[in-house]
């Protein structure tokens, strides 16, 4: 992936940068809010990172005049302001995702690869796939290996989110705003115990796991080489 | 927030001090009034009755001389003489012998049974006026001559009615006092507490959380003025300081994340670095962990402040409590029943207007508070009450007990005994997210365990 990031601190670019990098991405650096937007408007891009807070340009100020140039590059907005309404605010401005500093480094990949996978498209099809795992949306049916599973409401609107990103890692607080659309992290981990609850649906009774905990950053569902 | 107990209603205009204050001082001033009025009249009346003696002894003493240059023939001329002329009004004379028959003077017939043994004696004289037979009080002197008696008198009725016209206009007087003093009174207690009652509602308003709210000043220079001007004073400074507070606490925390940002990049790139030896890797994680809690407390904090500086929401929205409480308890509900409790949700519709994701967080807050100290069942209820949504959130776990209820909602307060796992800032978060919601937040004895109450205000609109 092509990637920019525009921010100010150094130091807090050096760990983005390289942790980007050692992913496997294509990143180029803008130091302010000037140099950003004009990188941005020069450049093409599959993700811009941007600082909330930067010199000569504010970086909502960036999005915005970004898409009055009607350029629909997602965004990922990263800021110091990190409460609900800051949130709220910052997406209602135009950014694509707010992530909140100091941020996990898998949290920035998550989502910036999430943001790169929402551009190309989702799957148009009535049934998403994962190895034997079939998820029919229209009749709203799980089966795996031909075998129809239950579950509930709940599990389906997560399993079709994880799906719908499969090989992908999903953290909790995307998982949080996704499929429960809340903007904060709770104390407790809550979600963990409804990703423990959809394995047993759907891993329990096959020899292949396909729901994975992904160590310090999240899920995915995938089918694991062997 | 906590419900005020010892609120009362402001009392009527009746019963202000100021209503009783313009009573006593009407009182006071009537009765003042009546003393110097009374002064006045037994000053008055005693001059005139000296006035009147003053006349008579002259009279008298002017006719003695005459009996004792002319005897009795002399004085008859005289008598004869003063009625002819221009006498004083209301005068009386008489001149009798040994045997009180009369023989001068303009009186009938003697008045008195004998000699009177007053030194001023008064009697009753009848006249004619207008056919109509008139009676006059008349004050005498009686002056014993060698062969008769002298009496010279006053009609002293005109005095009668001075003093009669004077108590009428006294007790007009003092009536129209005490009527003029008592309405002024009324009207008077009632501007002050119309004045009370705004700077109380003011208060109420800053109490609620408007520091930026100012008592009334009516621009009279009155007490009530300056005290408004003192209490304004003291709320500035307080609004001042809680501003510089938020300001430094606020840029605090922005402060704390540049260098808390980069201590999770090295960590971080640490762990991702080539393989660290065991025990390394393990405090890496741990402090990553550690990073984790501060970052959530500080996150927190800032979360705290924002509802308590009452900015405006980015997100006010009409909310169904109802409906997100069973999402909410839905989210939860497997954790509980992980832990061997039970979280059952009983949410009907009752709409507020508010931050969606805000009451979401008080929403998990007070779950996650049931969840830690609550034992058996968690029970969630949800209603309109017609006057506004409704939320109760109660427990079987320990409770809160009654004196602690008010400190537990401020921040970093952990109650002794209780787990020491959480920041200690969830239900202050709770506190803050009701007071910007203004709602009314109670804790009570679930007997046992705690309940939580909100009383959220209709929705706008």
């Amino acid at each position: 992936m092509r990637l920019l990031l525009i921010e100010d601190d150094r130091e807090a670019a050096r760990f983005v940068l390289k942790g980007l990098r050692e992913s496997g991405h294509t990143v180029e650096h803008a130091a302010d809010g000037r140099e950003g937007l004009f990188r941005a408007t020069e450049g093409q891009y599959d993700v811009i990172i941007t600082d909330r807070m930067l010199p000569h340009l504010d970086g909502l100020a960036i999005v915005q005049l970004l898409r009055q140039q009607g350029r629909d590059t997602p965004v990922l907005v990263l800021s110091a302001l990190g409460t609900v309404d800051d949130r709220v605010r910052g997406l209602k401005a135009g950014g694509d995702d707010y992530l909140t500093k100091p941020f996990a480094f898998s949290e920035l990949l998550a989502r910036v690869e999430a943001l790169q996978r929402r551009r190309s498209g989702f799957q148009t099809a009535t049934t998403l796939r994962v190895a034997d795992l079939e998820l029919d949306l229209l009749g709203r049916r799980v089966t795996r290996a031909g075998r129809a599973l239950n579950i509930t409401a709940r599990e389906f609107t997560l399993l079709e989110f994880l799906m719908r990103r499969a090989g992908q890692v999903v953290t909790r607080t995307m998982l949080l705003e996704g499929v429960w659309d809340l903007q904060f992290d709770p104390q407790s981990n809550p979600v963990e115990v409804h990703i423990s609850r959809l394995r047993q649906a759907i891993d329990r009774d096959f020899d292949k796991p396909l729901l994975h905990t992904v160590r310090g950053a999240g899920y995915v569902i995938r089918e694991e080489p062997q | 927030m906590q419900p005020m107990e010892n609120e009362r209603p402001l009392p009527s205009s009746l019963h202000t001090s100021a209503f009783r204050l313009a009573l006593a001082y009407c009182g006071l001033f009537t009765l003042g009034v009546s003393a110097l009025l009374g002064a006045i009249y037994l000053i008055t009346a005693r001059a005139l009755a000296a006035q009147v003696d003053n006349v008579i002894m002259i009279e008298l003493e002017a006719l003695a001389d005459e009996y004792d240059r002319e005897g009795a023939p002399g004085v008859a001329a005289e008598l004869t003489r003063l009625q002819a002329g221009w006498g004083r009004a209301g005068a009386a004379y008489l001149l009798v012998d040994r045997n009180f028959i009369p023989r001068a003077g303009n009186l009938t017939s003697w008045p008195f049974k004998g000699l009177p043994r007053a030194q001023w004696p008064e009697f009753e004289i009848e006249t004619q006026r207008a056919d109509k037979p008139v009676h006059h009080r008349v004050r005498a002197r009686i002056f014993t001559l060698t062969d008769g008696y002298l009496l010279v008198g006053t009609d002293i009725s005109q005095r009668r009615n001075f003093q009669h016209s004077f108590r009428l206009a006294t007790l007009w007087g003092i009536g129209s006092t005490a009527l003029l003093g008592g309405l002024l009174g009324f009207w008077l207690s009632r501007r002050l507490m119309l004045r009370v009652r705004a700077m109380s509602a003011e208060c109420e308003l800053i109490l609620a959380g408007d520091l930026s709210r100012r008592l009334p000043i009516a621009g009279v220079h009155d007490e009530f003025d300056a005290l408004a001007l003192a209490v304004n004073r003291v709320l500035a400074r307080l609004d001042e300081q809680t501003h510089v507070l938020r300001a430094t606490f606020d840029s605090t925390a922005h402060d704390l994340r540049g260098p808390l940002s980069r201590l999770r990049g090295r960590l971080e790139e640490l762990l991702r670095s080539a393989a660290l030896p065991e025990p390394a890797g393990a405090s890496v994680e741990r402090a990553l962990q550690d990073l984790d809690r501060v970052q959530r407390t500080l996150t927190t904090l800032l979360q705290i402040a924002q509802a308590e500086s009452r900015a405006p929401l980015a997100d006010s929205a009409r909310v169904n409590l109802g409906a997100l409480a069973r999402e909410i308890a839905a989210l939860y509900e497997p954790a509980a029943r992980d832990q061997g409790l039970r979280l059952h949700c009983d949410a009907a519709d009752a709409f507020l207007t508010g931050s969606r994701q805000l009451i979401a967080q008080l929403l998990s807050n007070l779950i996650e508070n049931s969840l830690k100290h609550g034992g058996g069942e968690i029970h969630i209820e949800v209603h309109d009450s017609g006057s506004g949504a409704r939320l109760t959130v109660s427990d079987r776990g320990p409770g809160i007990a009654p004196q602690d209820r008010e400190r537990v909602l401020r921040p970093f307060v952990r109650l002794a005994g209780g787990s020491t796992a959480g920041s200690g800032l969830g239900l202050s978060l709770v506190a803050a997210i009701a007071r910007l919601h203004e709602a009314q937040l109670s804790l009570k004895d679930n007997t046992p365990g705690l309940r939580v109450t909100l009383r959220f205000p209709l929705p706008a609109g």
